[in-house]
């Protein structure tokens, strides 16, 4: 808890944060905004769109989009730390390397408790406002999509994480975070068979939000193999401890 | 009582240079350990492998005669080349911090403030601090938790004279309560006048290691001249007290034993029936010595 509160001071007065969180909060709703306001047929899609329980997997599908902008800002914290030198000047106070890690493996947990709590309130906004069924079974039904999300965000922090400990620039790493996240995973998921690459972390993660529709879309094209999100679950937090012990090992074969 | 640090061995290599070369060293406790050397010889690195932040590739330190621990880093207050702070955040904040990875009460935070005269400036930002002042916010930093050890790398790098004193001030203070500093710098001077015991290191190896007043004694140098130089060289020869002697020009430079003055030598001159034609005593500067002991 010292480590959070540590994390705490350096962060909360830190504008570019704000500004990050802000640009979250503000597209989520626009979006979220918009797409009540879209007609189809002469009727708007809003009460269909925002009809819960489906809405809870709408809305972590809309928001795992926005798992990059969470991982700029993860690889931007730790590289700034490399920047001031000041990872080094902890580990002179008192700090493990370990500990390193963890402190910032908390910043992750804490975003992502942020972005799942404001799910949950965007979702109850919209949802009340335009779904036909209050019930309680068709409020939280379908709600366990937001562990799913939650574990989905801190994985993809998670590797930026180890890619900002990895690559100590932030426009570097922020770089080879997106290429990695959007051209390389993507590119050897061509080449491999699915059986395979449905385990990979990028397939994974995305797994654990899965497309509004998509078995309309399988119908479509080629069916692609992925896991349930209850599935994806044991290899996306396996994902997320090799991430933080890569990144503690990272620290730990480094002169600081 | 165990030594507060002893290095055995220690060696460091970047690439193709051999940074620190196995070097060993005690710091006994209560002592002003001065590290002296010039720029590169290796300062910075010892320090920054005793301190847990740089890798050794061979060789083993102890603090209080542990390995390196929370424990130990909780009893050492140190900084390392430059002053590390968050730049967005103010003195208190930065401080704050500090104190949080301590585990030190926000309490200690306004008096070590005082002592190195930030008090006025905390609310300030860090990026707008002056050299000097990020400087003296760094050792207010290392002393927060009211450290045994005080280990400070080039604390006066980059100061103006005012500042370049009050940092020394400070370090004697502060050796006076009884607390251990280890301190690196490459000014011959600064080591001289507030250290109790030196290592001097070049290119990473130790060349001479003891308490200041035996290794950089100012002693003096006598010459002397006389008509017949030759004579006077073999009078030299048999005298015990000359450690060594030189003839430059017509002029023979001599090292005297500690004890022993221009008056010895003389008288010891008259003596053998040699009148010399002229003696000097000059002083010889502590920079000429260190010199010497570098390049051996």
């Amino acid at each position: 808890m010292n480590l959070l509160r540590i994390e705490l001071h350096k962060i909360l007065p830190y504008r570019t944060v704000w500004v990050l969180l802000a640009l979250f909060v503000f597209l989520l709703v626009f979006i979220l905004y918009a797409g009540s306001k879209v007609s189809f047929n002469g009727s708007e899609l809003g009460g269909e769109l925002y009809a819960l329980p489906a809405l809870w997997q709408r809305l972590t599908y809309i928001a795992s989009y926005f798992n990059l902008l969470f991982g700029i800002l993860v690889i931007m914290l730790v590289s700034d730390e490399y920047t001031f030198r000041t990872l080094r000047q902890q580990v002179i106070n008192g700090l493990s390397r370990a500990e390193l890690v963890l402190a910032k493996f908390c910043v992750v947990l804490a975003l992502g408790v942020f972005g799942t709590l404001l799910l949950l309130l965007l979702g109850l906004c919209f949802g009340l406002l335009y779904s036909a069924d209050h019930s309680l079974s068709a409020v939280f039904g379908q709600i366990d999509a937001l562990s799913y999300y939650f574990v989905q965000a801190v994985g993809y922090m998670s590797l930026a994480m180890l890619f900002g400990f990895l690559i100590k620039k932030s426009g570097l790493a922020i770089v080879a975070f997106i290429a990695y996240a959007k051209i390389v995973e993507p590119l050897l998921h061509f080449r491999l068979p699915d059986a395979v690459d449905k385990y990979m972390p990028m397939k994974v993660l995305g797994s654990l939000t899965p497309t509004p529709g998509q078995e309309l879309i399988d119908q479509l094209t080629t069916a692609t193999e992925l896991l349930s999100p209850a599935w994806a679950m044991l290899p996306a937090t396996g994902y997320i401890a090799l991430f933080c012990l890569l990144s503690y090992y990272t620290l730990r074969l480094r002169d600081l | 009582m165990a030594d507060i640090l002893e290095i055995n061995n220690l060696s460091k290599r970047y690439g193709g240079i051999q940074a620190v070369d196995r070097l060993s060293i005690r710091v006994e406790r209560g002592s002003i350990y001065g590290l002296l050397g010039p720029n590169g010889s290796g300062k910075t690195t010892t320090l920054g492998m005793v301190l847990d932040v740089i890798r050794p590739d061979a060789g083993s330190f102890t603090w209080f005669g542990q390995p390196v621990s929370r424990d130990t880093k909780r009893r050492i207050g140190a900084l390392l080349e430059t002053p590390n702070f968050y730049p967005y955040l103010s003195a208190q904040k930065n401080m704050e911090i500090v104190a949080d990875i301590k585990g030190v009460d926000y309490s200690g935070i306004a008096p070590v403030l005082q002592l190195v005269g930030l008090e006025q400036r905390r609310q300030s930002s860090f990026k707008g601090f002056s050299l000097g002042m990020k400087q003296r916010l760094a050792i207010a930093a290392a002393l927060l938790n009211n450290p045994e050890v005080l280990v400070l790398d080039e604390p006066t790098n980059g100061l103006d004279p005012e500042g370049i004193a009050e940092v020394r001030e400070l370090v004697l203070k502060i050796a006076t309560e009884g607390k251990t500093i280890i301190l690196a710098s490459h000014l011959l001077d600064e080591v001289e006048k507030v250290c109790t015991h030196v290592a001097v290191l070049t290119r990473g190896v130790l060349r001479a290691e003891g308490p200041v007043s035996t290794i950089l004694s100012p002693k003096d140098q006598v010459m002397v001249g006389a008509p017949d130089t030759a004579r006077v060289q073999e009078v030299l020869q048999q005298l015990p007290f000359v450690e060594s002697f030189r003839q430059e020009r017509d002029l023979v430079h001599l090292t005297l034993q500690d004890g022993y003055s221009s008056m010895d030598v003389n008288k010891a001159m008259f003596e053998a029936g040699v009148v010399l034609a002229q003696l000097t005593v000059r002083r010889k500067s502590l920079e000429a010595q260190f010199l010497e002991i570098i390049k051996q």
